[in-house]
């Protein structure tokens, strides 16, 4: 490590106040949560809530700020890092909001906070780290309390069977991962990625090849990239639906961040061909998630294929990255859309499963007469994923495309392109579900003010990134500067 | 102005989703108000249109996406004005016919505004990305329409013509990229990328761009062999979707191949010229014999909008190939007054066919006989329509494909000796349908038919006296698309 300064020297608490703001309500939430009775077990949910709003206050000045690093180098204060956090935090507040309403009035609804707190302080603290030890540390701090957040279930379920899956899936991928990083340590003497950047250029290739290929592992699981992507249809699917959206969120927003931080410091000019490499993951993602997602039945899980999908169409960019000055703002913009439309599809999709106990196909049939407002709001979503304009994923996809173009990919855009056409096929049927047969049950989805809330400030975000795209790239484009 | 006519649909249609639910009367109404206006609002653009300027008028530009150099750019040209006026009038007729139909009102009345939005802005967007984004907006609302209030099949008809369109307008998407991307500085302004014309002399890109708007515009309008989602969609589409799919959406394909494919592309579209001829000879051909071979109905219509609509590629395959400027210049008005022609023609027809279908509850051709005596005035109307249809002298849709044909000739006999053996076919599916429909005697099964009411007589009765006013005056038509097709036609 960089050591040898004295500690005193580095140190600079305000540049993770965000972190702390989370961390501190998180455990204090610890011993309340086990405590509080009745209508009080609100009260860690109102918690986390407020402490989310403060730290996205504390996050958002990072926009502007000049890039600088912290605590001796291993902590970045830049502008990527805000943009990065302030998504993983909004993805928490919707997350929360829909959990709330989901476990209202259970033994779990004290619980949750403080697991998604825990999860998104590692989220977080994955976008801002520069150096290997707190890399592994936060990859670990996203994906444990995750396990923990899809083990809470209302009644019993697969909840249990997913959550080991999940667990074991993650401890084997993060081993592998540390595996990796010891070797780059070992090719360049240091854990701080531009230090790393600065000695590879000198290494033998084949070794920084294998530590590029076992440090992806751990990245691509949290990313669910093919072929590291096989817990995660179990996983969503066994969880409650609140639970797989944040799941399918912010540990996915993290590790495209963190890897983006990773190989622009430490892997400069395409080390290890990695733009070809993730190329070439990016098409079999893309491809893979989309015709596995044709035949499923079961929404959650079908959610669980398009957003491997999905993956694949942000690894587009990533691939372009080191190319195209165009990639890392479409990348920042498309990970924020994503976030609305993944997250309001989940929200729909566990009103739905509340009610019915079910999140197969036909539990939504005429969902259009039942519930006109979850109805739209799932449409929207499921056209924007589609790409149709004028929605998010639409300006999302086409930033994306002309970023993998100029980033000399061009194939790679007409097999996402195509990959697009055959997307629509699921999502048209679950749209077709809802609105083109006739309701075969009476009952509405199960309300809630924090569903509705979720659903309101998502739809709204679809709506509006997708008709004036300005003002979300503008934000993904301060996003786009990160200490090299 | 041109702003408020694309918005003016759009808002009725956001007005309408907030009225009270349990006034379905009271949503038409205000839905009728909103097309009335609209209509209104495209009267006003063409009052203030000078036909003699070959440019673009009513232009309005601003930044839509800046990083990308993408805008709000809106203006019109004559074709774009005319098919913008046609939009508006297919609107309003819609509206009135389905005055009484209280299913889901809000929804349905909130669709086919959002579609009209789409399909205004679209013959007005002059950027690549903005024309994109409308013609989807244009196209959605259909899969909605088909699939709610569609017939038996209707899922599967939806199902397919959303993946058809899709999959053509992503083609068309990347082409639009590859274009964007050739320009220096990138943008998508099509009045400059016409200027530039950036791919149009590399055989490669030039190449694969053409037949990645190919496939986005032949799907729309149909071109044989991408019509296969037409006859599902239109036979299960409600009528007032089916006038809307044949009268307005198939524009859309037509359109783009005349105001972006052929100006961006030109010595590309002239080395695929050949190719170009064939589809349309294609689609001339087979969309006649599909249509003598049905016998319902609605989807006999349907097959017909196919072979008319190879008059459009057959108008635009001629104007690429030929070297005579004169000859460039008829094609292309065939062309275009076969869009706005077909536009009222086919969407008349299918509205006679939908008030058949609503008081006998068949589209079986067999199943009727002598309605000139039951139905006078739908009689009327229809024959005058079919007429119109099978390209009588003195009906607009004479105009349009005696001007296609002609220029035909000049480029080659064979060719259009094909398209009139293809113009023979359609006239005996004309005379078929007539003879069978409104001569002879009714089947003693046939049922009950009620006369036409003053909403339906209205609606149809619209559409035929413009058939009928244009046959007649072709001059004012023609006038205002000349604009269009004379810079076209000068250009390459």
């Amino acid at each position: 490590m960089t050591g040898g300064q004295a500690m005193g020297g580095c140190m600079d608490l305000g540049a993770v106040a965000p972190e702390m703001v989370l961390a501190g309500s998180a455990l204090a939430l610890v011993p309340v949560a086990g405590w509080v009775r009745g209508r009080w077990r609100r009260l860690p949910a109102a918690v986390a809530l407020l402490a989310l709003l403060v730290a996205m206050g504390l996050t958002a000045p990072m926009l502007t700020a000049p890039p600088r690093e912290a605590f001796c180098g291993t902590y970045a204060v830049d502008p990527f890092r805000g943009f990065y956090q302030l998504v993983i935090e909004a993805g928490a507040l919707v997350s929360l909001l829909a959990l709330g309403s989901h476990f209202r009035g259970s033994e779990q609804e004290p619980h949750h906070p403080v697991a998604l707190l825990m999860a998104t302080v590692g989220g977080m603290g994955l976008t801002a780290a520069t150096d290997l030890g707190l890399i592994i540390l936060f990859l670990q701090m996203v994906s444990f309390p995750s396990y923990l957040l899809v083990l809470l279930v209302r009644s019993d379920g697969p909840a249990q069977e997913a959550t080991l899956k999940y667990f074991l899936y993650g401890a084997a991928a993060l081993a592998v991962m540390a595996y990796g990083l010891t070797f780059l340590f070992g090719l360049t003497g240091s854990l701080n990625l531009r230090a790393i950047g600065a000695g590879l250029a000198g290494a033998d290739r084949a070794w920084v090849a294998l530590a590029f290929g076992l440090v992806l592992v751990g990245y691509g699981f949290e990313m669910t990239l093919v072929p590291f992507h096989v817990w995660a249809p179990d996983v969503f699917q066994g969880g409650t639906a609140p639970a797989s959206g944040f799941v399918s969120v912010v540990p996915k927003v993290a590790a495209f961040a963190g890897l983006l931080r990773f190989l622009l410091a430490a892997m400069p000019d395409g080390l290890a061909a990695w733009p070809t490499v993730l190329a070439l993951l990016a098409a079999a993602t893309m491809t893979f998630g989309n015709l596995v997602a044709l035949r499923q039945a079961s929404l959650k899980r079908l959610l669980a294929y398009s957003s491997i999908a999905q993956a694949g169409y942000v690894l587009m960019g990533v691939a372009a990255a080191g190319q195209a000055p165009e990639a890392l703002p479409a990348i920042g913009y498309y990970l924020a859309a994503y976030l609305l439309m993944n997250l309001s599809a989940f929200a729909v999709v566990a009103q739905v499963e509340r009610m019915t106990g079910s999140d197969a196909l036909a539990a939504i049939r005429g969902l259009g007469r039942r519930a006109p407002g979850p109805a739209a709001a799932l449409a929207l979503a499921l056209l924007s994923l589609a790409g149709v304009p004028p929605l998010a994923g639409f300006a999302g996809k086409v930033f994306l495309l002309v970023a993998a173009i100029e980033g000399g990919f061009a194939w790679l855009a007409v097999v996402a392109a195509a990959n697009m056409a055959v997307a629509l096929f699921y999502y048209a049927a679950i749209i077709a579900e809802t609105y083109f047969r006739d309701p075969d049950r009476a009952e509405g989805p199960a309300s809630g003010a924090g569903y509705a809330w979720a659903l309101g400030l998502c739809t709204a975000g679809t709506l509006g990134l997708g008709i004036a795209p300005g003002l979300g790239r503008g934000l993904a484009q301060l996003g786009a500067t990160l200490l090299r | 102005m041109l702003t408020a006519t694309i918005l003016l649909p759009l808002l009725t249609g956001l007005a309408v989703l907030a009225l009270p639910r349990h006034r379905p009367d009271l949503v038409r109404r205000v839905a009728l108000g909103g097309s009335v206006l609209t209509l209104g609002a495209a009267l006003i653009l063409w009052a203030g249109f000078d036909p003699d300027d070959g440019g673009l008028q009513w232009r309005m530009s601003l930044p839509w996406i800046p990083s990308l150099g993408a805008r709000y750019d809106v203006g019109v040209g004559g074709l774009s004005l005319a098919l913008i006026l046609l939009t508006a009038l297919l609107l309003t007729v819609v509206m009135v016919y389905v005055l009484g139909e209280h299913d889901r009102a809000h929804a349905h009345a909130f669709l086919f505004l959002l579609l009209a939005t789409g399909l205004i802005g679209l013959f007005a967007a002059q950027d690549l990305l903005l024309f994109y984004l409308f013609f989807e907006v244009g196209l959605v609302p259909m899969y909605f329409i088909v699939g709610i209030w569609g017939g038996e099949r209707r899922r599967y008809a939806a199902l397919k013509f959303f993946l058809y369109t899709r999959a053509g307008s992503l083609a068309m998407l990347l082409g639009f990229l590859a274009l964007y991307l050739a320009m220096e500085p990138h943008t998508f302004s099509l009045p400059a990328i016409v200027q530039a014309r950036p791919l149009d002399r590399t055989p490669l890109a030039g190449g694969l761009v053409f037949l990645a708007l190919l496939l986005g515009f032949g799907v729309k309008l149909p071109v044989v062999p991408l019509h296969n989602w037409l006859p599902d969609a239109h036979v299960e589409a409600p009528t007032e979707g089916s006038v809307v799919l044949a009268g307005l959406q198939l524009k859309m394909g037509g359109y783009g191949m005349l105001a972006v494919l052929l100006p961006t592309l030109p010595d590309t579209v002239a080395r695929f010229g050949w190719l170009l001829v064939a589809l349309a000879l294609a689609s001339l051909l087979y969309g006649a014999l599909a249509a003598l071979a049905q016998s319902d109905m609605k989807r006999l219509v349907a097959y017909t909008s196919v072979n008319h609509m190879g008059f459009v590629t057959l108008g635009v395959a001629v104007a690429a190939l030929a070297g005579n400027e004169g000859v460039r210049r008829l094609a292309l008005n065939g062309a275009a007054v076969q869009m706005v022609s077909h536009g009222f023609l086919t969407g008349g027809m299918f509205l006679l066919v939908g008030m058949l279908q609503h008081r006998a509850g068949t589209r079986e051709l067999a199943r009727f006989g002598g309605l000139i005596g039951a139905m006078p005035a739908f009689s009327g109307l229809f024959g005058l329509l079919a007429f119109g249809s099978l390209g009588l002298p003195g009906l607009s849709g004479f105009i349009a494909e005696f001007q296609a044909i002609g220029a035909a000739l000049q480029l080659s006999a064979w060719v259009a000796a094909l398209a009139v053996l293809a113009l023979v076919v359609t006239t005996a599916v004309y005379l078929r349908l007539l003879t069978g429909l409104l001569m002879g005697r009714a089947p003693p099964d046939m049922p009950a038919l009620p006369p036409l009411t003053a909403a339906e007589a209205g609606a149809a009765g619209a559409l035929a006296a413009l058939a009928v006013g244009i046959g007649v005056l072709p001059a004012v038509l023609v006038a205002l698309l000349d604009g269009t097709t004379a810079a076209l036609a000068h250009l390459p």
